[in-house]
């Protein structure tokens, strides 16, 4: 069975997604759930009144699987108390929808994961919210700390892509750049390499950007491609930098990147 | 309330509205393309009156070594190669298979390294991991953001023990072309064979073994509108290679079975068709994607092309949009009649996100946000706006409802 041949009731759910959209206010629990490095990322909003689902919105990034269960599990659950809202499982959606190609089960049925995150958010008090522009920016406010890790493979490669130091961006013209983030210098090369290069990673262990704020605007609106709470680890290649791992803080997970260059600057004062 | 006037109107536009919309438009040419129907005209009498094995004494026999010839001296023409340089295969999977692994076996006294591209087709990455186990080396060369190997990589990982390399001519997904000159020339007196798989580039692009120093080149027939189920593999005069299937000795024992006589003539003829309308077809192809790439970058925010911007084959455009997912992509673009394709895991089988768009240093998650489009012979200049009628809209309607998109 191919990934794609989707029942009917599946098709009409992505199709027609039921509920789409956020919700926000006191009574609301938010449950989040996925990666969107495997494809997927389930957020269910739940406004909760005598201990009933009230009212219940979704938003989702993924495949046809991932929009149609989102959609399904809102319609299941609708009315209903939290008990039996965290008795609804990836099975019931699945069965809702007149089943889901077996490659589909497990990947991308999280919607029902994603409803149990926000009943058990609302039930310990956490009070989830959607990850604005200005709470990513807030949330960055409050923890100033760049870890400082020894990267391996960095002096190994010095001459051969890492950079300690860039007096002439056109030496990097065309290439895959990645700038770890030492502060507001790192920031700036990252934006000056745009000039030169299509691509320029600018890879934080922090969940927002801790940078003044006109260059924080100006990363956001640049080409520069920014992956938070992720750590350079290693510099690979043979016998100059093609590869480096990174670290997904977030997710607990590593990962390959192919690059041509890595730019560590030296740490700046603290921004 | 009706007017005549404005009813006519609607009439008129319903009519026009009506074909356009309901219109079912391909463009997933790399992947399969229909059989050109001049192809099949010539195929036919060879499944009836005119059967015959070649291998057979007597004269129908003969007149099917004939046709066998002849097929080989026309395909043999279309690459700039000499008949007895062309081996008929069952397609392109088993001329790798051939290549390759036949290649390592008969040479593995010189040494036990072969090198491939990163950006290969998965049936290469596969055979690969095959010679792995029959204890070879293989090492894989990474390409640039572009999708394409530069020569001096390449030639940094020769060893002492290299004894084969394999790049494609040009990548079926992101329509990347490598500088197989550059390549070739490169080798040339190392002693390291050059193993080419040019399906992509096929009939698209003018390949000519007379001019460009390849030892081994794959191609297949329904890439050039012939028919499925039949491929070639090129053997430059002077290279040695282990059979891998094992039979009655034809094709100079390098590929035991009986030939496949309406298949050969099919592609034979694919190959006459391409050689003397790949010029004209390949303009207007590339007519057709440079206009759909700048109608999708100048109409869609965040969306960019996959692959190089010059060095491309004349029929590809691979995109990506960010914040939306391939699989919701492609199941949208099929509700509204446009067959495409996606390097997203979530449509594969592995579930894992195409390698060649990785290697090219894309994050998992730019990765799965691909959308490809390949125009072919059949394709007509419409297609491009029945793909932008469609296309804005479900990207928007994808984005509205993602956590990533309203985070960018």
């Amino acid at each position: 069975m191919k990934s794609t041949q989707y029942s009917e009731k599946t098709l009409d759910h992505f199709r027609n997604p039921r509920n789409v959209g956020s919700l926000e206010g006191d009574d609301v629990a938010v449950g989040r759930v996925g990666n969107p490095v495997c494809g997927d990322l389930m957020e269910m909003y739940v406004r909760v009144k005598d201990d009933r689902v009230d009212e219940i919105k979704f938003l989702t990034f993924g495949c046809g699987s991932a929009v149609a269960t989102s959609s399904m599990v809102t319609e299941l659950v609708i009315g209903k108390t939290l008990d039996e809202a965290l008795e609804v499982t990836r099975a019931d959606v699945a069965d809702a929808l007149d089943g889901l190609p077996p490659v589909k089960m497990h990947c991308s049925n999280l919607a029902a994961d994603a409803l149990h995150d926000a009943v058990k958010n609302w039930r310990s008090g956490t009070r989830l919210k959607p990850l604005g522009e200005e709470e990513i920016a807030a949330a960055g406010g409050g923890c100033g700390v760049r870890e400082v890790t020894v990267v391996e493979g960095a002096t190994e490669y010095a001459g051969t892509g890492v950079y300690t130091a860039v007096d002439d961006i056109s030496v990097l013209a065309d290439a895959r750049v990645l700038v770890p983030d030492k502060g507001v210098e790192s920031a700036r090369l990252a934006l000056a390499l745009t000039e030169v290069t299509p691509r320029v990673i600018f890879v934080t262990e922090l969940k927002a950007l801790d940078l003044p704020e006109e260059v924080a605007t100006q990363v956001k609106r640049s080409d520069v491609k920014v992956l938070f709470q992720s750590r350079l680890l290693a510099v690979r290649g043979e016998g100059e930098v093609e590869k480096v791992l990174i670290r997904d803080l977030d997710e607990d997970d590593e990962y390959e990147l192919f690059v041509d260059a890595v730019v560590l600057l030296g740490r700046q004062g603290s921004q | 309330m009706d007017s005549p006037a404005t009813r006519d109107a609607a009439i008129a536009d319903a009519a026009a509205a009506g074909p356009a919309t309901s219109r079912e438009v391909y463009l997933d040419y790399q992947s399969a393309k229909p059989v050109d129907p001049r192809v099949v005209q010539t195929m036919l009498p060879f499944f009836t009156e005119r059967f015959g094995n070649p291998a057979a004494l007597h004269t129908v026999g003969d007149r099917a070594t004939e046709a066998l010839e002849e097929s080989r001296a026309a395909v043999a023409s279309f690459i700039g190669a000499q008949p007895e340089e062309i081996v008929f295969t069952s397609g392109a999977t088993e001329s790798n298979n051939l290549a390759l692994i036949g290649y390592a076996n008969r040479n593995k006294r010189t040494g036990d390294h072969v090198i491939i591209s990163e950006v290969e087709h998965i049936s290469l990455h596969n055979i690969g991991k095959h010679l792995e186990k029959e204890g070879f080396r293989v090492t894989k060369v990474p390409p640039d953001q572009y999708g394409r190997i530069n020569p001096q990589k390449l030639r940094a990982r020769i060893t002492d023990d290299t004894i084969l390399v394999s790049v494609g001519w040009a990548s079926s997904e992101i329509g990347t072309v490598q500088p197989i000159l550059e390549i070739a020339e490169m080798l040339r007196g190392t002693g390291v064979a050059l193993h080419v798989d040019a399906v992509a580039a096929e009939g698209l692009l003018p390949i000519d073994m007379a001019a460009v120093p390849v030892d081994l080149l794959t191609i297949s027939s329904n890439d050039i509108y012939g028919p499925p189920g039949l491929g070639v593999l090129y053997i430059r005069k002077g290279t040695r290679l282990a059979a891998v299937t094992m039979g009655g000795g034809q094709e100079r024992g390098l590929r035991s079975g009986t030939e496949n006589m309406p298949a050969i003539v099919g592609m034979a003829a694919a190959a006459r068709i391409a050689g003397e309308e790949l010029s004209a077809d390949a303009a207007r192809l590339t007519a057709m994607r440079d206009r759909l790439i700048s109608a999708v970058l100048s109409t869609i925010p965040d969306s960019h092309l996959n692959g190089h911007p010059v060095e491309r084959l004349p029929n590809n455009a691979h995109f990506r949009f960010e914040g939306i997912e391939g699989e919701s992509l492609l199941l949208s673009m099929r509700d509204e009649g446009v067959w495409v394709s996606t390097g997203s895991a979530c449509s594969s089988k592995t579930l894992a996100p195409s390698h060649t768009l990785i290697s090219c240093g894309l994050l998992h998650e730019e990765a799965h946000g691909s959308l490809e489009f390949t125009f072919g012979r059949f394709s007509q200049e419409d297609d491009v706006d029945r793909v932008m009628e469609v296309l804005p809209g479900v990207v928007s309607r994808l984005r509205r409802m993602s956590p990533l998109y309203q985070k960018i």
